[in-house]
């Protein structure tokens, strides 16, 4: 069993990694600090206290002789990536069954957490199908519906560009809103859908913080007072964002029209 | 509620389940399971819609349920259930509510945001309270399975 002082500090770095990477693709909390303690048992230590909020990961493992090793992890960015949490989550078992040596699992982490950084056609339809299908949910008209998938396709298009250049996502997030509205308002003007409102919230969907806000609110109720309350704020100041882009779309060409 | 309005919001549920499933990028061998637990969703919200009024009570049976069906999903494929939770609820998180609410906000409406922030607390406490009902029982039975892991103190 691996037990130096060395051997210490590199599975703490794996575990850390792959904590991080799940927090990033959309984990739950105690989901991840489960994790880190499971594979830092795994590879012998007994002892691990870890905190993790959803921008940082903090952990600590106490080896035989008694000596500390702590490290952190800071994470800046988001998302929501089902694929790559569940190879994650596959890594995570592989190594608490099979104790591989740790480059071989840094490895495999490193080909799970290739970014995908082009243009993805069932992403993008994603964002089609689902922008058309809640507005219809919300109900709006067949022809809301229609109308709800251009904008749905330039959305997407706005997400990718802030996923690959890192910019400030609230501040993308209300131009996204923006130019939904924008869109939303103009289609109806030329005959294009009935009802603004109705276009707007299927495309809303796509961009609001909901499940985030469900989340957050399981968080809280699951004794995670910490990461509930920074998800809730997170997903409320996003919603603001989202309201202020829309707003600011219908006083723009409410002037005009 | 007529027939062919709980027909279109099943299905219009379910459509942007799909929608959903591919904005995750949950694996593609699991659409057809988000799908289905998002039908079934619907269907139960629009049954309970109709048995009563309290907000909190329709979106807690749909949670409740939405959460045994990933649990009991995540156990056939052998994968995890938070995907397929998040996929088959979609159509219930209040996306639209949250998005009035901060709305009427920014507007000044103030007597439509207290009714929409008060619909929004029940929606989102009834979800939370449903997936948690299952989800504590489900941690009970791993953690006495993994004991000398977690406590480890």
């Amino acid at each position: 069993m691996l037990k130096t002082v060395a051997d210490a500090d590199a599975v703490l770095a794996l575990a850390l990694d792959i904590g991080k990477s799940m927090v990033r693709c959309g984990a739950e909390i105690n989901r991840v600090e489960e994790t880190v303690i499971r594979i830092c048992h795994a590879y012998g230590f007994d002892r691990t206290d870890v905190f993790s909020v959803i921008s940082m990961i903090d952990a600590t493992v106490t080896d035989e002789k008694g000596v500390s090793h702590t490290q952190m992890r800071r994470i800046h960015t988001r998302g929501v990536n089902f694929r790559r949490l569940e190879n994650l989550n596959a890594l995570s078992r592989k190594i608490c069954a099979q104790t591989p040596e740790i480059e071989k699992a840094r490895e495999e982490l490193a080909v799970i957490c290739i970014e995908n950084k082009r243009f993805d056609i069932f992403v993008c339809m994603g964002y089609v199908v689902a922008a058309m299908g809640f507005t219809v949910f919300f109900g709006g008209s067949l022809s809301d519906s229609l109308a709800s998938a251009p904008i749905a396709c330039v959305l997407y298009v706005i997400n990718l560009y802030v996923k690959v250049t890192g910019v400030n996502k609230l501040f993308f997030t209300a131009l996204s809103s923006f130019v939904a509205g924008i869109g939303a308002i103009t289609f109806v003007h030329f005959g294009f859908g009935n009802d603004a409102n109705m276009i707007m919230i299927g495309d809303i969907m796509l961009l609001i913080p909901g499940l985030m806000l469900i989340n957050s609110v399981r968080e809280m109720l699951c004794g995670d007072l910490m990461s509930g309350l920074l998800r809730l704020l997170e997903s409320v100041v996003l919603a603001l964002s989202i309201a202020c882009g829309f707003a600011v779309a219908i006083m723009t060409l409410g002037s005009i029209w | 509620m007529d027939f062919k309005q709980a027909l279109i919001i099943i299905i219009s549920g379910m459509i942007g389940t799909l929608g959903f499933s591919y904005v995750f990028q949950s694996p593609k061998r699991r659409t057809l399971i988000n799908i289905l637990g998002g039908l079934l969703v619907c269907t139960i919200y629009v049954v309970c819609i109709q048995l009563t009024e309290m907000n909190f009570f329709i979106y807690f049976f749909p949670a409740l349920f939405a959460t045994v069906y990933a649990e009991i999903m995540a156990r056939v494929v052998k994968a995890p259930a938070t995907p397929i939770l998040a996929c088959s609820i979609i159509s219930l998180v209040p996306g639209g509510k949250l998005y009035y609410t901060t709305y009427y906000f920014v507007m000044g409406e103030d007597a439509l945001f207290d009714a929409t922030m008060q619909e929004l607390l029940d929606i989102a406490l009834g979800l939370a309270v449903g997936i948690i009902c299952v989800t504590i029982i489900v941690h009970e039975i791993n953690r006495h399975k993994f004991k000398q892991i977690i406590d480890v103190e």
